[in-house]
C-alpha cells in the first residue's frame, strides 16, 4: 500500500482529555512518524486507552489538536478506512457468528480483503459457524484481529491487545500481529501494562504515566541517549550541561542514576549501558513520584 | 449498514410478529363479528322497525371488546419504543460492541441513520397495520357510535397511531444513547411515553385548533345530562350533538355572571318540594332549572376529526424529528 510520507501517523498538541473532574490524560505532545510499531506502555489507568480512543475517534479532545494521518480522527469514512482499532476485551457480537462478522467486515469497508481475512480465519483455525460469544479469549482476540486488519488500514491500533491471553497464545498473538504489521507495510500502536510484550514487537516506545507522556522516541535512540551512571554522592546534584537526571538512588558513598544525555561525563563517574526496561521504570518512578513503591514486577509487569 | 442493520435487528422483528400475530387474527375475527352483528341488527330493524333500538343494541354488543382492542393498540407505540428503541444504542454501548462498529469505515451518523430509518419505519409499519385493522374492523360500530374524539377511539385509530410509533421509537433510542444503560433507558421511555399519551390528549388536544362557543340554556332536560352535582356551581356532561365539548364554563345567571354558591347550595342540599319532582337530584334540578341558568360550552364538531388527526401526527412527527436529530448530533461528539 502506497502511503504520503509527509504527514506523521500522529500529531498530537496540547492534547488534554477530561472525565468530568477527572483528568485522564495531559498536555500530550507527539510527533510519531511513519513505518513504526509503536509500544505503549503504563501502569493501570496511566491514560493508554485515552490516548488510543482519542487517536480513533471514540472519544474527543477536551483541549489541544490531534491528527491521525494528517486529519481529525474518525471525520469522514475514508479516514475510519485508514484506521483499524481494536478495543480492549476485543468486543464482537455475541449473537454474530464469525462468518457474520466477516460479513459485517466486508459490508462495511470499502477496502476490505477478503482473501487475507479468510487466510487468517484459516490460520487460527477458527469455525465459520461458531458464534462469537463462545470464542475464547484469545480466538476473540485473534477474530478481533483479523477484522481490524482485513481493512487494509495504515495504522493498526490494539488497546491492550494480549492482556486477556495466557503467555502461550499471547507469544502466538504478537508473533501474528508483527507478521500483519510488515504484510500491510503499515503502522502499528500496542497499548500494554507489560514492557515484555511490546519490547519484542515494537521499534519505537511511548511511556505514559500519571496522565502524562514521560518520553517518546524510537527505541535504539532512547537507548543511544539514556544510560546509567555512577558518581561519587553528592556530585550529580549539579549534573553538567545537556544531562537531565531521570531517577538517582543513593547509598552513603555512591550515587547510582539513570540519566538522558550525550555522553558526555567528568572522568571519575562510571557510565553503563541501560535495558530498555531500567529506562522506562526510571520515567515511570519520576512521574509516580514517590520512591520505593513497586512499580515493576520481575517480568516486567507494572503495578500501581 | 443496511444488512448490518438488519441482522442485528431480525431476532427483535421474528419476536415482533410473532406477538402481533394473534393480535392480527383478534382483529380479523372481531373484525368478522361485527360486520356479522350489522347485518342481523339491519335485518331486525327492516322487519320489525325498531331501528334507533337496534343500533343502540348493536354498539352496546361491541363496546367492551373494542375499548380494550384500543387499550392493547395504544399500548403498541410504546411497546415498540421499550424494546426496539431504547436498546438500539444502548446495548451496543453496554456491550462495548460500539467500539468494533464505530471503528468500521462507517461514520457514527450514518450509522445511526440507517438504524433509525430501517427500525423506525418497521415500527410506522407495525403501528400502521394494525390501526388499519381496528379502523377497519370498529367501523360500522364507530359509524354508529359517533364519538371519534374520544380518547381510546382517537388515540387508536387511523394515523394517529403511526405518528405516536414513530415518536416513541426515537425517544427510545435517544434516551437509550443518553442513558447508556438498557433497562433503565428501557424504564424511562416507558414513562416519559406513557406521561406524554396522558399529557397530550388531556392538555394539549384540545387546544390544537380554537375551539368553537355555544350557550346552552340549562333547561330541566339539559340538567339531566349532568353527571353529578358537586359542591360549586358547576356541571360537568353537557353536550353538544356531533361534537367534542373541551370545556364548560360554570353556571351562569341570566346577566353573565356566575351563580353564587348560597343559591346553588340552596337548591343542591334544600331543594323546594315541586310537583312531580320528589327528593334527590330530582329536586335539585327542578330547583337550578327554575333559576335560568346557562352555561358557555367550548367544542370541536366531529367534521374537525381529521384535522386534529392530521394535527396531532405533525406534531408527533416533528418530535420524532427533534428527537432523531438531537440523537444524530450527540452521537458524533459521544464519550465513551
Amino acid at each position: 500500500m502506497t502511503s504520503d510520507d509527509s504527514y506523521p501517523i500522529l500529531h498530537a498538541e496540547g492534547v488534554t482529555k477530561r472525565y468530568g473532574a477527572r483528568t485522564a490524560l495531559e498536555d500530550c505532545n507527539l510527533t510519531i512518524p511513519r513505518g513504526r510499531v509503536i509500544g505503549l506502555v503504563g501502569p493501570n489507568g496511566a491514560g493508554k486507552s485515552t490516548l488510543l480512543q482519542l487517536a480513533c475517534g471514540l472519544v474527543t479532545p477536551s483541549e489541544g489538536t490531534l491528527r491521525v494521518l494528517g486529519e481529525t480522527p474518525a471525520a469522514n469514512a475514508a479516514h475510519l478506512a485508514k484506521v483499524g482499532f481494536v478495543a480492549q476485551d476485543t468486543p464482537v457480537y455475541a449473537n454474530f457468528s464469525v462468518g457474520d462478522h466477516l460479513k459485517m467486515g466486508a459490508r462495511l469497508n470499502p477496502t476490505w480483503d477478503q482473501g487475507l481475512a479468510e487466510r487468517r480465519i484459516a490460520q487460527v483455525g477458527l469455525n465459520y459457524k461458531q458464534k462469537a460469544g463462545r470464542l475464547s479469549g484469545g480466538q476473540r482476540a485473534q477474530l478481533a484481529l483479523t477484522l481490524a486488519a482485513a481493512k487494509r488500514p495504515e495504522l493498526l491500533m490494539f488497546d491492550e491487545p494480549a492482556a486477556a491471553l495466557d503467555p502461550l497464545a499471547r507469544d502466538g498473538f504478537l508473533r501474528n500481529l508483527v507478521e500483519f504489521v510488515t504484510e500491510l507495510n503499515a503502522s502499528a500502536i500496542l497499548s500494554s501494562r507489560l514492557l515484555g510484550d511490546v519490547e519484542r514487537v515494537c521499534n519505537y516506545l511511548i511511556v505514559l504515566c500519571a496522565s502524562r507522556v514521560q518520553v517518546a522516541g524510537d527505541v535504539p535512540d532512547l537507548l543511544n541517549t539514556h544510560y546509567r551512571i555512577v558518581a561519587p554522592r553528592g556530585e550529580l546534584d549539579h549534573p553538567p550541561a545537556g544531562m537531565e537526571v531521570i531517577r538517582a538512588q543513593h547509598t552513603d558513598r555512591w550515587t547510582t542514576a539513570v540519566v538522558r544525555g550525550d555522553g558526555s561525563r567528568p572522568a571519575t563517574w562510571t557510565i553503563k549501558p541501560i535495558h530498555l526496561e531500567g529506562l522506562v521504570l526510571a520515567y515511570m518512578t519520576r512521574a509516580m513520584g514517590v520512591a520505593g513503591q513497586p512499580l515493576m514486577t520481575s517480568s516486567g509487569e507494572v503495578g500501581r | 449498514m443496511i444488512w448490518m442493520s438488519w441482522r442485528q435487528f431480525r431476532s427483535q422483528a421474528l419476536a415482533g410478529a410473532i406477538a402481533l400475530l394473534p393480535v392480527v387474527a383478534y382483529l380479523i375475527i372481531t373484525s368478522i363479528d361485527i360486520r356479522r352483528s350489522h347485518d342481523r341488527y339491519e335485518a331486525q330493524c327492516a322487519s320489525i322497525g325498531n331501528c334507533a333500538e337496534a343500533m343502540l343494541q348493536f354498539q352496546n354488543d361491541f363496546r367492551t371488546r373494542l375499548l380494550l382492542l384500543a387499550i392493547l393498540l395504544a399500548a403498541i407505540p410504546g411497546i415498540l419504543g421499550v424494546f426496539w428503541g431504547a436498546p438500539l444504542v444502548s446495548r451496543e454501548l453496554e456491550m462495548g460492541t460500539h467500539r468494533l462498529v464505530w471503528n468500521q469505515s462507517v461514520t457514527r451518523r450514518r450509522w445511526l441513520t440507517v438504524k433509525l430509518l430501517l427500525v423506525g419505519f418497521t415500527s410506522i409499519a407495525v403501528a400502521g397495520l394494525a390501526s388499519a385493522l381496528l379502523t377497519w374492523a370498529s367501523s360500522p360500530v364507530d359509524a354508529v357510535s359517533q364519538d371519534r374524539f374520544g380518547a381510546l377511539e382517537f388515540d387508536a385509530r387511523n394515523i394517529a397511531p403511526v405518528a405516536y410509533a414513530a415518536f416513541a421509537f426515537a425517544l427510545g433510542t435517544v434516551i437509550g444513547l443518553l442513558m447508556r444503560r438498557t433497562i433503565p433507558a428501557m424504564a424511562v421511555t416507558l414513562l416519559v411515553f406513557a406521561v406524554m399519551q396522558f399529557v397530550v390528549p388531556a392538555f394539549a388536544r384540545p387546544h390544537l385548533m380554537a375551539p368553537e362557543t355555544t350557550t346552552r340554556e340549562m333547561t330541566l332536560q339539559a340538567f339531566g345530562e349532568v353527571r353529578g352535582f358537586g359542591d360549586d356551581p358547576v356541571v360537568k356532561g353537557v353536550g353538544v350533538p356531533g361534537a367534542w365539548v373541551t370545556d364548560t364554563s360554570a353556571l351562569l345567571t341570566a346577566d353573565g355572571d356566575p351563580l353564587d354558591k348560597a343559591t346553588y347550595r340552596r337548591c343542591a342540599t334544600d331543594p323546594p318540594v315541586t310537583a312531580g319532582a320528589g327528593a334527590g337530584t330530582g329536586g335539585i334540578i327542578a330547583c337550578l332549572a327554575d333559576l335560568k341558568l346557562h352555561v358557555e360550552i367550548a367544542y370541536h364538531p366531529n367534521d374537525r376529526y381529521w384535522t386534529f388527526q392530521w394535527l396531532e401526527s405533525a406534531l408527533y412527527l416533528l418530535l420524532s424529528g427533534l428527537l432523531a436529530a438531537v440523537g444524530l448530533w450527540r452521537i458524533q461528539r459521544h464519550a465513551t
